[in-house]
């Protein structure tokens, strides 16, 4: 009855299972804006799959009816691609936190993003390390007080939006759970987009985070794309405007590729189907193994 | 509220044209608001349930009621008006009208803490029925809306009352702040 336009309700890919988040945290808003972005992509539960690491955040595939893989820290990536190598018909989509995806993680977004595999990557950003309480996490500010930095840190933040559209990626974005037509929105794009798709989502840790971090300071100083004339198919404008990361809360997507290219594993079924069609049937390699007797090394001679 | 606040919650009904709004279609967006707020209450009172808060958990469950009853209600009116006639507006038009947003909720918090984020959620309904009804052209849709307008203010008036009959609120202790870190 609750429908959403193409049928579907977004509480069919709610579970039963409740989160165990903090009361406040961002991360419900990113599970209710994503569920409702599932239900107007359409696909059905059982032809999704949600991969993550290790984190707070990395609990969402738990929290939904889609296939589930709450991984190992730092590895959703790498398992998406390949769920989605294996079964290129799956939606993949990857999940996980700021230190999941550029401390741990971090070295396999440029391969993932080079390689151009048709999946989703949706980064809950809250600067901090939640689910161990509290550390530094490579996405906090300078000078950033923690219980690992308690003099404040000395060390400059990952930029994650400069970073994957600097690796070339097709389809970058950021939202806040302060706007949740608008993150859902970004969250349909970015699932509809074919190829890599990278949203950064600042969703707060509300026990560990800073103040001015909390969705009450997204809501006073966001900043929606959608409300002025930009035009994201330029990489550079949108590299310009990834260089506010940290001080200003811009959201919408930054950068789409106007063409993109085929997407990795369309190229490998291509590839697989050409050495299909050039492979030599069953029947002649028994048959050539057969010639040789089976001894090794008598093929070469 | 301010200005700045009415435009962001017309903006979260987007697809939403109250020009041209129907009264099938208010009543039907009526419907979803109250079921979305029903959800959220019932989310929020989850949320509690698990972190060992029992009395905000009760307050938003009977918020939860309250909201779902409202909700037959409306939509028994619509059946009565428009029998089995299609729906055009759906609950991806609209996003956290009548429901407290999540940011609202907290661990440990005390009831009252409960019932002023519910005092905030009607308040914010009512921002959006009354911020919408100049655009609003069916004169139907203009007096439904001006009826919702005035249920929100009764709906504060009785968080409001039970707000005044709970003793008083005690001080937050050291149980109330987080652990040290740990290792996973
Ligand atoms: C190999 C390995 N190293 C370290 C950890 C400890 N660990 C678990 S989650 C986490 C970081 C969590 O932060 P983030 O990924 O940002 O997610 P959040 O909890 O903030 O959502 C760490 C360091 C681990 N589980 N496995
Ligand atoms: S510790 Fe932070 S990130 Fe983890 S659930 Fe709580 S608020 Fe969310």
């Amino acid at each position: 009855m609750d429908a959403t336009r193409n049928g579907h309700d977004a509480r069919e890919y709610k579970s039963d299972l409740k989160p165990i988040w903090c009361p406040g945290c961002g991360d419900f808003g990113v599970l209710t804006a994503l569920t409702r972005a599932l239900a107007n992509v359409g696909r059905p539960p059982h032809e999704i799959a949600l991969v993550s690491g290790i984190g707070c955040s990395s609990r969402i595939p738990g929290y939904t009816t889609a296939y589930g893989f709450n991984s190992v820290h730092g590895r959703a990536l790498p398992i998406a691609q390949g769920i989605k190598l294996a079964n290129p018909d799956l939606l993949v989509i990857a999940a996980g936190g700021d230190g999941d995806g550029f401390s741990i993680g971090g070295g396999h977004l440029p391969h993932v993003v080079r390689r151009n595999v048709d999946l989703t990557y949706i980064v809950m950003d809250n600067q901090v390390y939640g689910l161990t309480k509290g550390q530094l996490s490579p996405t906090a500010a300078l000078g950033t007080h923690t219980v690992t930095s308690p003099e404040g840190s000395l060390e400059a933040p990952v930029n994650p939006l400069l970073y994957v559209l600097a690796y070339g990626a097709r389809f970058v974005a950021q939202g806040t759970p302060a706007d949740m037509a608008g993150l859902s929105a970004i969250l349909e794009e970015a699932i509809r987009f074919p190829g890599f798709a990278f949203v950064n989502v600042q969703s707060p840790c509300v026990t560990f985070g800073a103040p001015e971090q909390q969705l009450k300071a997204h809501k006073e100083g966001l900043k929606q794309l959608a409300k002025i004339d930009y035009d994201p198919t330029h990489r550079m404008k949108a590299m310009a405007l990834a260089q506010t990361y940290g001080r200003e809360l811009w959201t919408g997507v930054f950068y789409r590729d106007p063409s993109p290219p085929p997407t990795y594993d369309a190229l490998v079924r291509e590839r697989q189907r050409a050495l299909a069609a050039d492979a030599l049937p069953r029947e002649r390699i028994l048959e050539l193994f057969a010639q040789h007797d089976g001894e090794p090394g008598r093929a070469e001679a | 509220m301010s200005g700045q606040d009415d435009r962001t919650r017309l903006a979260a009904t987007p697809g939403i044209d109250f020009a041209h709004l129907t009264l099938r279609d208010a009543l039907d967006l009526a419907v979803l608001i109250e079921a979305e707020a029903q959800e959220r209450y019932e989310e929020l009172a989850q949320q509690m349930a698990t972190h060992d808060s029992p009395a905000p958990a009760a307050f938003f469950r009977a918020m939860a009621v309250n909201e779902a009853k409202h909700g037959a209600q409306l939509a028994e009116r619509r059946r009565a008006l428009f029998a089995d006639a299609p729906r055009t507006v759906t609950r991806a038009m609209l996003w956290d009208v009548e429901a407290p947003d999540y940011d609202e909720a907290r661990a440990f918090m005390s009831a009252h803490e409960a019932m002023r984020v519910a005092l905030r959620a009607e308040k914010k309904a009512h921002v959006f029925f009354s911020t919408a009804l100049p655009e609003i052209g069916d004169p139907g849709v203009e007096h439904l809306f001006t009826e919702l307008c005035a249920e929100e203010v009764v709906h504060q008036d009785l968080v409001k009352a039970e707000l005044a009959k709970l003793p008083p609120e005690r001080e937050a202790g050291d149980d109330d702040f987080a652990d040290e870190p740990n290792a996973q």
